[in-house]
């Protein structure tokens, strides 16, 4: 449908007027800062969505573009292509924005850059939007820096605060690190097909137009950049700092937009990356390594925030391996990537409601939870089992499918997939347990350092909420798409959507996958989510194994996952020694060679020869005379002494 | 007819002359009485050779002409920058005209 550039278009209205308004201070006399704008805009592009895909499944895929860039040699055309995986991207995208809005009318109200916060939304939405409608790298590579750039925007939202402040830039570094691989690899491609249009890149790909060593290195650096987006290891480190925005950004980022568009780039680049021998299986390779270990490391982080950060990032390691499992990952993991969409956003707006309720986010300070907020315990139960992937609800057909996949590629890869789901199972129902169960923490821990936000520290328990309506809402609409979001892969639902063989038969790569139900790796699954759930439950719930005595018996272990596996301090060692290094060589070069002698050099010299040559002007007449007439007797000799 | 290297010998003569006043005396107005001794030794000198290798034509005879005019003006001129140079300094003694120096 030639009208949904109105989606993003919409949106970044929203954002315009929001952004103006902010800036030059009328949003305060809007009439709710102007939030209902923001919303109204995400809500008719989550309407649009709907006629969109319509048009899809009626007319297949199909793009249209407009005149861009026309100079000599080059003519750039900005186009839209709609196909079944930009119209799952659009669906997840609005929806999730449209509930994060919402649920921040709630969770942000009386903050002071209340109209700005949701103009960066917008802009947010806009550009990931954009992203996915985007038919050529150029413009998509546009959007993506746009990503990034918003992602900067509001993780730092509390700039005043110096973390926030520094997550954001960490962020925004290191997914530059990835970035410029993506820009390099898209210029690498244009060279050698002479076009930024994708389907003129895939073409040249099936025809094998492309040296292979180019495409090779083309396909790794496209790789690069969707690392760094979608958080891989080595590059996951920003995703859990990026916890110092506001809870709904978190949910946003984690579940839609950013950290999605590095799945959806590789995704997208399908016919590319599978054309490179080898490829699929480092995807596999990087992405196991990313879920085992941050799987790890989410069972020992006590701020619930990170936990659950750690968690998208196993989760988006969990994509990618599944996506190097050839075409039924490809499926597959886009399927997991809008399930999981729900359910994260969710896990994010319920831990929301649980800070907004109680000021506290660290585990050790919060418990008992269960009976004061009934709401948000439920919507988390759901979103923490989906998460484990228990049947039926959404993680489990996704993850199903997933396996199915990953079981093709050996028993080691399938096993450690496997290994991913026990320990997400685990960390999911600690965080739950922990929340929501056991006694309320006791008065030393009250006492903390967090403490000194509320006015009298004893009213906190008293004062402790559900959520409001406008924060309930979004979670239920999130809850209700955890629970049903993953029955369409059944053939039988599936055909009310008008995907009559399941999602495989929707969203594929060169051919349909049928859907294919493994009892096997459904039971395995299962099995493993509920052994799972079951030590988790012996741990937190019953109490009837110690968690600090496993803690003693495994310090060595617990440490290294305390210290999120030394990444980090790898990565300062580095700035300290290598980058910084180079860089006081670099300034050395600069001040001395640079300033000192190209540009204070010339200066230097002349004002010291002209110190010489000034006792030649005596001020007497007489000598100037003098010297006037030797030189005319010095040229005459030279006259005559040539004529001669 | 006297022979032209005698003529040439007391022209070269004037302006070696003039020459030497200009270096060696301080005081601005001898300075320029020097330099019109210069001025009237070139002059002397162009019609010597305009008239001894080119009598038709005139043209040294123009040429001094033209050197005896610039000079009269040259030394109004002067004589002016002098007299205010003696108004300011209460000297006429171009070695204490320095003020441009370092």
């Amino acid at each position: 449908m030639e009208q949904a550039w109105l989606l993003p278009g919409l949106t970044f209205g929203a954002f315009t007027v929001l952004s103006l308004a902010s800036l030059t201070g009328l949003a305060r006399r809007i009439p709710g800062g102007g939030a209902w704008l923001s919303i109204a805009a995400a809500l008719v592009s989550f309407v649009l969505f709907w006629p969109v895909a319509a048009d899809e499944q009626a007319r297949g895929t199909h793009s249209f573009a407009i005149p861009w860039v026309q100079v000599a040699g080059l003519e750039l055309t900005a186009g839209m292509a709609i196909d079944p995986l930009t119209v799952l991207m659009l669906g997840l995208i609005t929806f999730v924005a449209l509930c994060v809005q919402v649920y921040s009318t709630g969770y942000m109200r009386g903050e002071s850059r209340y109209s700005w916060y949701f103009a960066a939304l917008s802009l947010f939405v806009t550009a990931m939007l954009g992203l996915v409608l985007a038919d050529n790298y150029l413009l998509l590579y546009i959007m993506w820096e746009l990503v990034g750039f918003c992602s900067y925007l509001l993780i730092g939202f509390y700039y005043d605060r110096k973390a926030a402040a520094e997550a954001a830039k960490k962020a925004f570094v290191t997914t530059r690190l990835g970035d410029v691989g993506l820009l390099i690899g898209i210029l690498l491609l244009f060279r050698a097909t002479g076009t930024f249009q994708m389907s003129g890149v895939f073409h040249a790909v099936e025809t094998g137009a492309i040296e292979p060593a180019t495409l090779s290195l083309a396909a790794l650096l496209l790789f690069l950049g969707a690392m760094g987006k979608s958080a891989q290891f080595p590059f996951h480190v920003w995703l859990p700092d990026a916890m110092e925005g506001p809870t709904p950004v978190s949910a946003l980022i984690h579940a839609a937009t950013m950290v999605a568009a590095g799945v959806y780039l590789v995704a997208r680049s399908y016919p590319l990356f599978s054309a490179v021998p080898g490829m699929l299986m480092f995807m596999t390779l990087v992405g196991l390594i990313t879920t085992i270990m941050a799987a790890g490391i989410a069972l020992v982080v006590t701020d619930i925030k990170k936990v659950i950060a750690y968690s998208t990032v196993s989760k988006l390691g969990f994509m990618v391996a599944v996506l190097g499992a050839g075409g039924a990952g490809f499926t597959a993991a886009i399927f997991y990537l809008v399930t999981h969409g729900f359910f994260k956003a969710l896990l994010f707006l319920g831990a929301g409601s649980v800070i907004h309720a109680t000021h506290r986010q660290d585990l050790q300070e919060l418990g008992g939870l269960g009976r004061k907020m009934p709401l948000t315990a439920s919507v988390l139960l759901i979103a923490t089992l989906a998460l484990a992937g228990l049947p039926p609800l959404s993680g489990f057909w996704s993850k199903d499918e997933a396996l199915v996949a990953l079981s093709q590629r050996g028993p080691l890869v399938y096993g450690l997939a496997i290994l991913s789901v026990f320990l997400s199972a685990i960390y999911g129902a600690r965080l739950w347990f922990r929340l929501f169960t056991g006694p309320a923490p006791t008065a030393d821990h009250e006492s903390g350092p967090v403490a000194e936000d509320e006015s009298e520290p004893g009213t906190h328990a008293l004062a402790t909420h559900d959520a409001p309506v406008a924060m309930a809402l979004p979670m239920l609409a999130l809850a209700a798409m955890s629970v049903v979001g993953g029955v369409v892969a059944l053939p039988a639902v599936g055909a009310l959507v008008g995907m009559p063989q399941g999602i495989g038969s929707y969203l594929f790569f060169h051919e349909p996958e049928p859907f294919y139900f493994d009892a096997g790796v459904a039971v395995t699954s299962t099995t493993a989510a509920l052994l799972g759930l079951f030590v988790a439950s012996g741990l937190y719930w019953w109490r009837i194994w110690s968690p600090a005595a496993l803690q003693a018996r495994f310090s060595r272990a617990h440490a290294l996952l305390e210290r999120k596996f030394l990444v980090d301090e790898v990565y300062q060692w580095a700035i300290d020694h290598i980058v910084l290094a180079s860089g006081r060589l670099v300034a050395l070069f600069d001040r001395a060679v640079l300033n000192d002698a190209g540009v204070n050099g010339p200066g230097v010299v002349t004002v010291a020869l002209s110190a010489l040559l000034k006792y030649t002007q005596t001020g007497r007449l007489a000598n100037y005379a003098l010297i006037m007439v030797i030189g005319l007797l010095v040229l005459f000799a030279a006259a005559f002494g040539f004529a001669m | 007819m006297i022979p032209i290297q005698q003529v040439l010998t007391i022209s070269a003569g004037l302006f070696c002359l003039g020459l030497y006043v200009v270096l060696a005396r301080r005081n601005a107005v001898l300075v320029l009485m020097g330099l019109e001794l210069m001025l009237n030794g070139v002059a002397l000198n162009f019609i010597t050779f305009a008239v001894y290798r080119d009598p038709e034509r005139f043209l040294g005879q123009i040429f001094a002409l033209f050197v005896i005019v610039v000079a009269a003006a040259e030394v109004g001129l002067a004589l002016a920058i002098i007299l205010r140079l003696y108004r300011l300094r209460r000297t006429a003694n171009v070695d204490e005209a320095n003020t441009m120096r370092w």
